[in-house]
């Protein structure tokens, strides 16, 4: 960023969209943080003071062991109450929705509770993680609501005031020459109520209330964002679903994706053979029936020519059904696959449309379905290439790194290759996520493309 | 025969085509979904309709519900459905709506050109022709309950041939019998299960089958 940039960002930074809603955040999640300490507070008070232990405080010197007992039995009962009943749960779905609405940090709420009914409730909720994280989240701000409190109070709150001094000075500071009049303070950010304060008396000094002002609102949003920051740390880390419960969501959602793919193409397949090869042999055979009858039951052929010809046409269709039956079951499972990927990427290779090289650094052999999975990445991302990226070259390169496998198809065409829902490469990724992969794409608009699929080598 | 083919593999249909007209019968039209054969029924008033029950555009049965409709627009005409599946669901259905003058046959039979000519000839003449993969299904499940139990062998392949909707003469002719034989099985296998007595081979078959499927 260079100098006048920065300048224009600090200028713009306190009317930006973001500013307005951080400070709105810091202002509606306020109460979340009064919430615990203040409800821990009377409780425990309360409590001691109904057990007749008294506040665990006194005036006059150290509480008694009995008061401090009872002050951290109350305060650990009432924290467990709160998990329990999913109370620290509900206070925080408002948080995360705010922080989702307002900053933007969306964060998947975790799973509800388990069970229906007070009972299971409360058996469940003793050992509900998300609840004594959501508990943990209300503690913890209580400091962050003070500093987001002390960005929106001082900084934008005094900023705003001192910037007024100039305008109202004249109608409010205009007693007649010789009256006593009191100086004005003007807030800082530091020590802001004591010896960082400093006052104005005159019209001239108002300016420099101004310039005080001034300064608090440029350097508000900043201050606002660094502890609105901490914050949204705070959000991430706590009220989010946790990270064993977001590793079961993926591997639910990849799970499901197996399943649907695996459907999907046993109805492809199914298809392709009563609309390919089974039909083909019925054909076959009604050709085979035809000429059987033109060949007449016995002795001299009625129809030769016609036999002949119909015996012609079934031999056709039988090559083409071999055909078809050899492309299906090589789709299946390609038998080069067997003597190992670095065989049948180089296989793929020399059947490619566009001219590819290949480059196969691969120490061990991955388990098979990786092999498959690579493979078929291979030659759809090749196949894709000479559809659409009017290449002149391709690179294929396999390599290892740190137990994972990764295939990297580069072209040298126009780019813009997108893997937008439902075309090919949206696919491909999804395939590579049944097994905990990914696919990478590099494709600006005029290329080169560059696509990389990162797998396990054993899944 | 007038004829009209529905088959969207085109291999097949022509095929189809040139047998049909090889044995002397009239292929009016050949096409290729459900939508352009009752288009083309409607417009040659065809004999016999014989439709590939898995076609576009959906590729399910439209083919078998375009027969369906078929029958009940024009009921003089008779329908043969061609798969490369045998369904019993798709049988009853058809069988259902109308009980003469439908046949529902596997893509396979017709290489035996006779055999299917013959059930293209009983269908358009008012009768039945069930491939024998759907009637074997049912007499499985007909023996798994014992119900067949009384019947010799020879009267279960009859009772079958029934089910195909042979008549006593096609029967004979399958098993290489005398016509007499075959009415003497008959008799004894309609004694045997309670069946009543019919003339038509039509209500016969229909006799059969319910007995089959209950």
């Amino acid at each position: 960023m260079n100098g006048a940039s920065l300048v224009r960002a600090v200028l713009r930074g306190p009317f930006t969209g973001r500013a307005r809603r951080e400070v709105a955040f810091c202002v509606l999640t306020l109460p979340f943080g009064v919430f615990i300490p203040l409800a821990g507070f009377f409780v425990t008070v309360d409590a001691g003071l109904l057990l007749g232990a008294g506040p665990p405080w006194v005036a006059d010197g150290n509480p008694s062991g009995q008061a401090v007992a009872a002050a951290v039995g109350v305060a650990a009962l009432l924290a467990l109450l709160l998990v329990m009943t999913g109370a620290a749960r509900g206070l925080t779905t408002a948080c995360r929705e705010l922080a989702g609405w307002l900053l933007g940090e969306r964060v998947a709420a975790p799973a509800p509770l388990p069970g229906r009914g007070l009972a299971a409730r409360l058996a469940g909720g003793l050992a509900d993680g998300p609840g004594w994280r959501a508990l943990a989240y209300l503690l913890l701000k209580l400091p962050v609501m003070l500093l987001e409190l002390y960005a929106v109070a001082v900084f934008w709150g005094a900023g705003l005031a001192n910037l007024t001094y100039p305008f109202w000075w004249q109608s409010f500071r205009n007693h007649s020459p010789g009256t006593q009049l009191s100086a004005v303070p003007v807030i800082t950010p530091f020590d802001w109520l004591g010896q960082g304060q400093f006052t104005v008396t005159t019209f001239t000094g108002t300016f420099a209330a101004f310039a005080a002002g001034a300064g608090l609102v440029l350097a508000a949003p900043w201050v606002t964002r660094a502890v609105v920051a901490a914050d949204r740390r705070l959000i991430r880390g706590l009220l989010s679903p946790g990270s064993s419960a977001r590793r079961l969501a993926d591997l639910e959602r990849t799970r499901a994706l197996a399943v649907d793919d695996a459907a999907a193409r046993l109805r492809r397949l199914e298809r392709d053979l009563h609309d390919g090869a089974q039909i083909r042999l019925a054909t076959l055979a009604m050709n085979l029936g035809m000429a059987k009858k033109k060949l007449g039951d016995s002795g001299a052929v009625p129809d030769a020519d016609a036999a002949r010809e119909l015996v012609d046409t079934a031999l056709r269709g039988a090559r083409d059904a071999l055909g078809e039956l050899r492309e299906l079951a090589r789709g299946i499972h390609p038998p080069v696959l067997d003597n190992g990927l670095p065989d049948a990427l180089a296989s793929v290779a020399a059947s490619s449309a566009i001219p590819a090289q290949l480059a196969c650094r691969l120490p061990d052999r991955p388990a098979p379905a990786i092999e498959a999975i690579a493979y078929f990445c291979a030659a759809e991302l090749l196949a894709n290439a000479a559809k659409h990226s009017a290449a002149s070259t391709i690179e294929i390169d396999l390599s290892e790194r740190a137990g994972r496998l990764m295939l990297t198809v580069a072209d040298d065409g126009r780019g813009g290759a997108d893997a937008a829902a439902g075309s090919g490469l949206a696919g491909l990724a999804e395939r590579a996520a049944v097994v905990d992969g990914s696919l990478t794409i590099t494709s600006p608009p005029g290329g080169p493309t560059r696509v990389t699929v990162e797998i396990p080598l054993h899944a | 025969m007038r004829i009209v083919i529905a088959e969207d593999a085109a291999l097949f249909r022509a095929g189809l085509a040139r047998l049909l007209e090889d044995e002397g019968h009239q292929v009016c039209a050949a096409v290729a979904d459900g939508t352009a054969l009752l288009a083309a029924a409607d417009e040659h008033r065809p004999d016999v309709v014989i439709a590939d029950i898995r076609m576009p555009p959906a590729y399910t049965d439209e083919g078998l519900r375009a027969a369906i409709e078929l029958r009940r627009v024009h009921p003089g005409t008779a329908v043969l459905v061609l798969s490369q599946y045998i369904e019993t669901v798709y049988a009853a259905r058809l069988l259902s709506v109308s009980p003469s003058g439908v046949g529902y046959l596997l893509k396979d039979r017709v290489a035996d050109v006779d055999e299917f000519t013959d059930a293209v000839t009983r269908v358009a003449a008012g009768g039945t022709a069930l491939d024998p993969e759907v009637v074997r299904h049912l007499l499985a499940a007909s023996r798994r309950a014992g119900q067949l139990d009384s019947l010799t062998a020879r009267e279960r392949d009859v009772l079958a041939l029934m089910g195909e909707g042979r008549s006593n003469a096609g029967i004979a002719n399958a098993l290489v019998l005398t016509l007499g034989t075959v009415e003497k099985h008959v008799a004894s296998i309609f004694a045997k299960l309670g069946l009543p007595a019919s003339e038509t081979d039509n209500r016969r078959v229909l006799a059969v089958l319910r007995y089959l499927r209950s």
